[in-house]
């Protein structure tokens, strides 16, 4: 009885939700996080996606995956309704309290990092040891890893530009981001990199003292941003002369497989 | 004949949603120079009569006018510089001193954007003098005693240079010095000031002693008025307040003691 | 003398905003330079005229309500600017000036209904509603707003929020001159009522045997107050601490007659906004703190001195 009561002990607690422990490989998966959807079809998983979140438009296969809401918070109804046996979350302070709630419905979770480009072969590796796709997995890391170690084209001179997400009161990125990278591996340098967070709120007359020669904006249309219009925002030269660089939000919003593309759009865009 | 400077005549007034009227049928008038006193149970609709008396209130029948002119149509500032008027309660939310707070009184007298003239300033000091508070002028009101700031507030109405004083239940919670200090210092401002004064009042006795004229109201209607000898008579007091008194009387004033017994009936 | 400090101070707060900041400019270059002429110059004059109109509408506010504890906040007016702000960008209205008028709008949509509430008694208004109205308008704004950022698909939203905490970015000569042609009339009617608002202190019944028209009073304080504080939010989002704090510091030096206190409560006001936004550009440089921050962190230590000497005399 007792020998009985060991053993069922024994099996019950190898069998504890755990994103590490390799158990089987994972079929229904729910990404919470756009840059974690286009890993997964790129890893050849497209087809085990059964919940997206409403930002997830890449591939556009994913289109046809269900929503299961923005994911910020995770909606954890929506997301248990779609029966999955694993949830990609990305590793934030809200998320961890839904990864908690998600593992005490039994459902498997895994937190991800991704901020800046390096977080993106370490978390390829892990869906793939996840949906059993080593191989795929591995090959796309060693891709996208090698995009970090190429060096910045000698051709092109070196600018400079400063990332501008909003201008009401004036927030910037810095080298937390890995918009930051993006930046120096096309060859310009972000006058805020001296900044350790991701983003920043700066004054206005920071901007325009560091004077960078281009603005990038995330914006899916080629005209200048709204703000460039008004007058205080024309004492940074960049603004003065319409140095712009609008940034498709679908490529350059999220780091992902599409990296180097987008370095490449934005080296296209630094050589005008 | 000069116009009485307070003048009521037939006034009725009810207010909005009650079953009896405030007022009913009252008439009095003030000329210059007379002590006049209303007195009555509570309810009798002494406040209301301040209000429609001043203008506050527009009488459902009946006139309300002040110097010959309807008192609803007089102009706030207009009025202040006529009629002072002592109400029953004001707020002290900020610390004064007790000239600053006499000097509020000249606010009827300035222009817009005008700054206090030295006939202002001569204006505060006779008020000041008139009500014995001269030597308080530079104290924090809060430190003043019930009576003192009593005075003050006297003082205050004296200071817009009015014709008509009105003072609504001034005596209450005034110990016996300070109340006999207030209507002393009223009447002698009658005397020496040509004033007119409208006086709500719950002391019998001291209106009696002190006022000119009495009118005496139950429950929103005249009972009895006139000079202080005609009101205040055994039958109609104990009539008017449901209790058994004896009268006496003292400087020619009639004086009401009340007895110790039940209520008749 | 205490007049002489307050100009004094005040000068001193706008110099030092002109030759402060985060960007270094060195004193030789301060008149050549862009920077100060397009950017600090105009930030520090709209931080005074905005730290200004606060701190008058707050002492005013204070006394037609007879609650030391009033803000030019407490009418709502923040919750409708923000509303307004939320609406505009989730339906995608662009353009440089979108987010101060619409914010300007909602302000004043938050006025309107908060003076019908004021009215519900009848002809009269009464600041005690027009307080609780305020707050119930507010949370009822801020309510509908925070369901609008969870339920659209702007990112953009989020951002919104720091903008309503309170900041001068957005200043330049056009915001300048355009706070500069507005501000002062709601000012000349708020000073113009100096007087009856010493009257109101005793009550609105004697206020008006001392000759004042009670009822004008109230709608025109009431309404300038509004006024001043509707632009300062669409301007510079929500600055809180200055209307409150501000002029219970002026009525230390100036007790509480208005004709002494509304100037004053001005200078100080914009003295102190200048300062604050100052230290917001440069404690935390190349950041910026939210200038609402600053406020607070200034406002509450002094608000609890204040209280303690309430409470001790």
């Amino acid at each position: 009885m007792l020998r009985r009561l060991v053993f069922a002990v024994l099996i019950l607690a190898s069998c504890r939700s755990d994103g590490r422990t390799v158990g089987r490989p994972a079929q229904r998966i729910v990404s919470l996080l756009p840059s974690f959807t286009e890993l997964l079809f790129a890893i050849g998983a497209g087809d085990r996606v059964v919940g997206r979140t409403t930002w997830c438009d890449y591939p556009p296969a994913a289109l046809d995956v269900p929503s299961v809401g923005d994911g910020m918070p995770p909606n954890v109804e929506a997301v248990a309704e779609r029966k999955p046996d694993l949830v990609v979350l990305y590793n934030s302070g809200p998320n961890v309290i839904a990864a908690q709630q998600f593992e005490r419905i039994g459902i498997r979770t895994v937190l991800l990092d991704l901020n800046r480009l390096e977080d993106l072969g370490p978390a390829a590796r892990t869906l793939g040891r996840l949906t059993g796709l080593e191989q795929r997995a591995d090959s796309l890391a060693l891709a996208m890893d090698s995009l970090l170690h190429q060096p910045p084209p000698t051709s092109t001179p070196s600018t400079t530009l400063a990332f501008v997400v909003w201008d009401n009161p004036p927030i910037i990125i810095g080298r937390g981001s890995y918009l930051d990278q993006l930046a120096a591996l096309a060859g310009a340098r972000n006058v805020f990199a001296d900044v350790a967070e991701p983003s920043a709120q700066v004054s206005l007359e920071t901007i325009a003292a560091r004077n960078p020669e281009w603005i990038a904006v995330l914006s899916d249309s080629a005209g200048p941003p709204a703000f460039a219009r008004r007058r205080e925002w024309r004492a940074v030269r960049a603004v003065r002369e319409g140095h712009f660089l609008p940034l498709p939000g679908g490529l350059f919003g999220r780091p992902g497989p599409r990296s180097a593309e987008a370095v490449r759009q934005l080296q296209a865009l630094l050589a005008r | 004949m000069t116009e009485p400077l307070l003048r009521l005549d037939g006034v009725t007034y009810r207010y909005r949603g009650a079953t009896r009227d405030a007022l009913h049928g009252v008439s009095l008038a003030i000329q210059p120079r007379c002590f006049q006193a209303v007195l009555g149970p509570n309810g009798s609709g002494k406040t209301t009569l301040v209000r429609v008396a001043l203008g506050g209130l527009s009488p459902l029948e009946g006139r309300a006018e002040i110097d010959g002119r309807p008192a609803a149509g007089w102009a706030r500032q207009e009025l202040a510089r006529i009629v002072g008027v002592v109400p029953q309660r004001e707020d002290n939310l900020f610390p004064q001193r007790v000239r600053e707070t006499v000097s509020l009184g000249r606010y009827a007298h300035l222009s817009l954007w005008g700054r206090e003239r030295p006939e202002d300033h001569a204006a505060v000091d006779r008020a000041l003098a008139a009500c014995d508070v001269a030597d308080l002028a530079g104290r924090w009101v809060w430190t003043l005693s019930g009576g003192e700031y009593q005075r003050v507030r006297v003082a205050r109405a004296l200071a817009q240079e009015p014709r008509l004083l009105v003072l609504d239940e001034p005596g209450m919670s005034l110990d016996l010095k300070h109340e006999m200090g207030l209507f002393e210092l009223v009447r002698r401002l009658v005397d020496t000031q040509e004033l007119g004064v409208l006086m709500i009042t719950h002391d019998l006795n001291l209106a009696a002693r002190f006022a000119d004229s009495l009118l005496l109201l139950r429950d929103g209607r005249p009972v009895a008025a006139g000079a202080p000898a005609d009101v205040l008579t055994q039958e109609i007091v104990e009539a008017v307040f449901s209790w058994p008194v004896a009268m006496q009387t003292i400087d020619d004033r009639p004086q009401m003691i009340p007895l110790r017994q039940g209520p008749r009936p | 003398m205490k007049w002489t400090v307050l100009v004094v101070a005040a000068v001193a707060a706008l110099a030092s905003s002109v030759v402060l900041g985060p960007a270094t400019v060195p004193l030789s270059e301060l008149f050549r330079s862009d920077i100060v002429w397009n950017l600090r110059v105009p930030r520090a004059l709209l931080a005074f005229l905005v730290g200004g109109s606060l701190g008058v509408a707050g002492a005013a506010l204070q006394a037609l309500v007879r609650n030391p504890l009033a803000d030019p906040f407490l009418l709502g007016l923040s919750g409708g600017a923000g509303l307004g702000a939320v609406l505009a960008i989730a339906l995608h209205i662009t353009g440089p000036w979108a987010l101060p008028i619409a914010a300007f709008i909602g302000a004043l949509a938050a006025l309107g209904l908060v003076y019908r509430l004021g009215l519900i008694g009848g002809a009269a208004l009464d600041p005690r509603i027009l307080l609780l109205g305020g707050v119930a308008v507010g949370a009822f704004a801020a309510a509908i707003t925070t369901a609008i950022v969870s339920l659209a698909d702007a990112a953009e939203l989020r951002n919104a929020f720091l903008w309503l905490w309170g900041g001068l970015s957005g200043a330049s000569w056009d915001s300048v001159l355009l706070v500069a042609l507005y501000a002062p009339v709601p000012l000349v009617v708020l000073l113009a009522a100096s007087r009856p608002l010493d009257l109101l202190a005793l009550g609105e019944e004697p206020a008006g045997y001392l000759g004042a028209d009670v009822e004008a009073v109230k709608r025109r304080v009431y309404l300038a107050a509004s006024l001043l504080t509707a632009a300062a939010v669409a301007v510079s989002g929500v600055i809180g601490f200055v209307g409150l704090v501000v002029p219970h510091i002026a009525r230390l030096a100036w007790g509480h007659r208005h004709r002494a206190l509304l100037p004053a409560a001005f200078l100080g006001g914009g003295a102190l906004l200048a300062i604050a936004d100052t230290l917001a550009r440069t404690v935390v440089a190349p950041r910026e703190l939210p200038v609402g921050v600053v406020t607070a962190l200034i406002g509450v230590p002094v608000f609890t001195l204040l209280l303690r000497r309430w409470t001790v005399a």
